[in-house]
């Protein structure tokens, strides 16, 4: 056996494993979000308990992955939007458990993030190519890994405080009438509202250090820092969108229900930017420089 | 609200003009009202973010003409809009500026605002009740202490409640990101204004000229294009760098994917074909005027050479054979994989990417390329492959002896001039510095007052994501017998 042949198999075979592997994680990741709905329905706390442990198991199987996948491409694990996705899902549940550690007798936010993250890692796997390719050159560049890593970063926030304004509007009207049920009471459910605000304190300032990357990005790679790109554009309407959220925020007549959809539109639109841009630009035929994260 | 002073100025100016312009007076008081209301902001930004999305849904930059071919909908509000070139239609532009004046309007009433001695209620709201131990005495002076100790300093005092404050001025730092969000946009503005680019394409050790065919939109009002530059550019070397990179053999449809999770079937990796990836292309230029070298440096993707008010960039680059065909000493003109008919031949052939330069094989060795290219006849479908020629050497097509002269390697670079892109990265700094330091950093004002009951009323206030009132407490627990807060 050649040389040749020898790494050929080594890596057909770690590409095996981590398909099988990543194919495990969606598994756990759609356990996890059946959990969560049948809590919800049941409004039994152990189903929510069972889903959350199921999430974290997920979880630490994903770290394991993309360590793996870093390891095979010898590079950071999100250049193409296989990858993405996997990065998008991992570090969603992530920050889901990290946010959420404070109100543990809370789960309904977690059947939101684990179908998005059941989502993403069906449609990597069922959709895109896995293979592990070398760097195309205009990713070779310190900004790579700065945007991508804090544009994923306010990503994964804003699901987090999306699913939480999510549950807030859902469960303001159960107050007294069974929210107890899903670990809510009326004295603190404004407090846990205000996660969804905190959140998009913390994620509204990578964002716009994602766009100032990308913009610092495109102007040494492209020759223009703005060329109103789909992809650039949407990552300015989410931008807009939130800027907007935290203005209301500070004015009486937008603070309560105006603000919480702002929130939920923004989430929207980070989606948008995120993958709805391809389909869009796909759809309408207008060209995207950002073509290798399609 | 001050922008009351602003307006008492624009009142008194238009009282000074007569009754003839009070319709005047009351509109700009009126607008300047209106522009400086955080309210207005958030329509704008609403109508904003509507106004990107539509430059989404159009394609940006082509002719009516085209999009009414590709059979393109709303053609009259498309024309009307000017939707296919939204960015730069009057209607985003008018937007944008009453953006920009609202955005520059509340930065400069918030900085009146900053500038005022800050006021204090004369009573608040108690937020915390801390329970003192009774035997405790001198309150007031342990409380002031424990405070010093936790870096606090006294802003306000009265015979009931004192203020203390500590942390980051959030106010100013707000302030602070509003105005490199103007500058920001002030780059916009000159690029906008005063920008302009093209594509120049150097061939091998020939200096060129840069003689822009255009210019700035706000040079265009005296002259069609930028004069040419006093320095010349020439390609000193060009230097490409593959990767050996196998193919994947990997299903499409979704069942047999489903089957390689399940460990029914394995993906594999193979070498097909050439399985050459670019990993990179750099380009040696020089700067010259006269005989001297003004500047050098290898260009590569992200790393563009600036000189001269320009920044050029490295495109890509253009591949041109020359050929003999049976010894003619007329040599034949190619592109790379464009197609070239060959007197004697019946079908065009073509010829793939000239491969040189620097191979990194999957085994982790490096090796030189020695350098060819691969010829095909091109078909209806796809393109047949014949096989690969080196430089200097004959390849027999159908009969036909086809010699490879030379292959020339040119450099296509972009060049760009736009004095907006300085003043945005400074504004962009300023923006994400302020922002991290207000929205991570803390910020504490508390009220405090002692009762005859020995308790402590506290009415904290926090801003920013690292003030934590809890932590507050906690820190004062350690200094202060406090037996019970609420």
């Amino acid at each position: 056996m050649s040389s040749y042949d020898l790494i050929l198999s080594r890596d057909s075979y770690l590409l095996a494993f981590e398909l099988r592997l990543f194919w495990s994680i969606t598994f756990l990741y759609g356990l996890s979000f059946l959990l969560f709905a049948f809590h919800i329905l049941s409004r039994t706390p152990v189903l929510g308990k069972a889903a959350r442990t199921t999430l974290i198991l997920s979880v630490i199987a994903h770290t394991a992955l993309i360590v793996l996948r870093t390891f095979e491409g010898g590079r950071a694990p999100f250049q193409t939007l296989y990858e993405s996705l996997s990065w998008f899902a991992w570090s969603a549940s992530l920050t889901f458990l990290y946010v959420s550690r404070k109100w543990k007798d809370i789960h309904i936010p977690g059947v939101f993030v684990t179908v998005l993250a059941m989502g993403a890692c069906l449609y990597a796997l069922l959709s895109r190519s896995p293979a592990v390719e070398p760097l195309a050159p205009p990713l070779q560049s310190y900004w790579f890994e700065w945007h991508v890593i804090l544009a994923f970063f306010s990503y994964a926030v804003f699901v987090v405080s999306a699913s939480i304004e999510a549950t807030y509007l859902g469960v303001k009207p159960l107050i007294g009438r069974g929210a107890e049920a899903y670990g809510f009471s009326s004295d603190m459910l404004e407090d846990f509202h205000s996660m969804a605000f905190k959140l998009v304190l913390f994620g509204f300032p990578l964002l716009t250090f994602g766009i100032f990357s990308g913009a610092a990005w495109a102007n040494e790679a492209w020759g223009r820092y703005w060329s109103w790109d789909p992809k650039e554009t949407w990552s300015l309407i989410t931008w807009t969108v939130f800027a907007l959220y935290l203005h209301a925020k500070a004015i009486p007549r937008f603070k309560g229900l105006p603000a919480s959809v702002i929130n939920i539109v923004g989430f929207i639109c980070m989606m948008m930017t995120f993958l709805g841009v391809n389909w869009l630009a796909k759809l309408l035929g207008v060209p995207s420089l950002h073509i290798y994260a399609v | 609200m001050r922008y009351n002073s602003f307006t008492e100025k624009l009142k008194n100016y238009f009282t000074g003009l007569g009754d003839r312009h009070a319709g005047s007076r009351r509109f700009l008081c009126w607008s300047y009202k209106q522009l400086s209301s955080i309210t207005t902001s958030v329509y704008l930004l609403g109508l904003m973010a509507l106004f990107f999305m539509v430059g989404t849904i159009f394609p940006q930059g082509g002719s009516i003409d085209d999009y009414i071919k590709e059979g393109g909908g709303f053609v009259f509000f498309v024309k009307l809009f000017g939707l296919l070139d939204f960015f730069s239609s009057p209607l985003f532009l008018i937007l944008a500026f009453i953006f920009f004046l609202n955005l520059a309007i509340c930065t400069y009433e918030r900085l009146l605002v900053l500038q005022e001695s800050p006021t204090f209620p004369k009573s608040y709201e108690p937020t915390h009740i801390l329970m003192l131990a009774p035997d405790f005495s001198n309150a007031h002076s342990e409380l002031r202490n424990a405070f010093a100790k936790l870096k606090f300093k006294v802003v306000s005092k009265d015979d009931d409640w004192t203020v203390v404050e500590k942390g980051l001025p959030y106010k100013w730092l707000t302030w602070l990101y509003h105005l490199g969000i103007i500058l920001c946009f002030l780059g916009f503005i000159l690029t906008y204004l005063f920008s302009f680019e093209g594509t120049i394409t150097l061939k091998p050790r020939e200096a060129q000229t840069l003689v822009p065919d255009t210019t700035g939109r706000i040079q265009s009002l005296w002259k069609d294009k930028t004069g040419q530059t006093d320095f010349h550019l020439k390609l000193d070397s060009f230097h490409t760098e593959y990767a050996e990179a196998p193919e994947l053999d990997f299903p499409k449809d979704k069942l047999s994917r489903l089957a390689i999770g399940l460990g029914w079937k394995s993906p594999d990796y193979e070498m097909k074909g050439e399985s050459l990836t670019a990993k990179d292309w750099r380009a040696k230029i020089k700067v010259i005027k006269g005989s001297g070298t003004l500047a050098e440096q290898t260009v590569e993707i992200n790393e563009p050479l600036e000189y001269g008010n320009y920044t050029f960039y490295l495109l890509g680059f253009e591949q041109n054979f020359r050929l003999s065909v049976e010894d003619n000493p007329i040599l034949l003109e190619a592109k790379e994989d464009e197609d070239i008919f060959i007197p004697g031949l019946g079908d065009s052939i073509k010829f793939g990417t000239f491969r040189s330069g620097t191979l990194y094989k999957l085994d982790g060795t490096i090796e030189m390329l020695k350098p060819y290219t691969i010829v095909k006849h091109t078909g209806k479908d796809t393109d047949e492959e014949l096989g690969r020629i080196e430089p200097g050497a004959i390849m027999e097509i159908d009969g036909v002896n086809i010699k490879l002269v030379e292959v020339e390697e040119s450099a296509i670079l972009s060049y760009r001039y736009d004095p907006g892109v300085g003043i945005l990265w400074w504004g962009g700094i300023l923006v994400l510095v302020a922002m991290a330091l207000r929205f991570y950093g803390s910020w504490y004002r508390i009220a405090y007052q002692v009762t005859d009951t020995a308790s402590i009323e506290l009415n904290i206030m926090t801003r920013g994501l690292g003030s934590s009132s809890t932590k507050i407490i906690k820190s004062l627990e350690k200094h202060l017998p406090i037996t019970k807060q609420s």
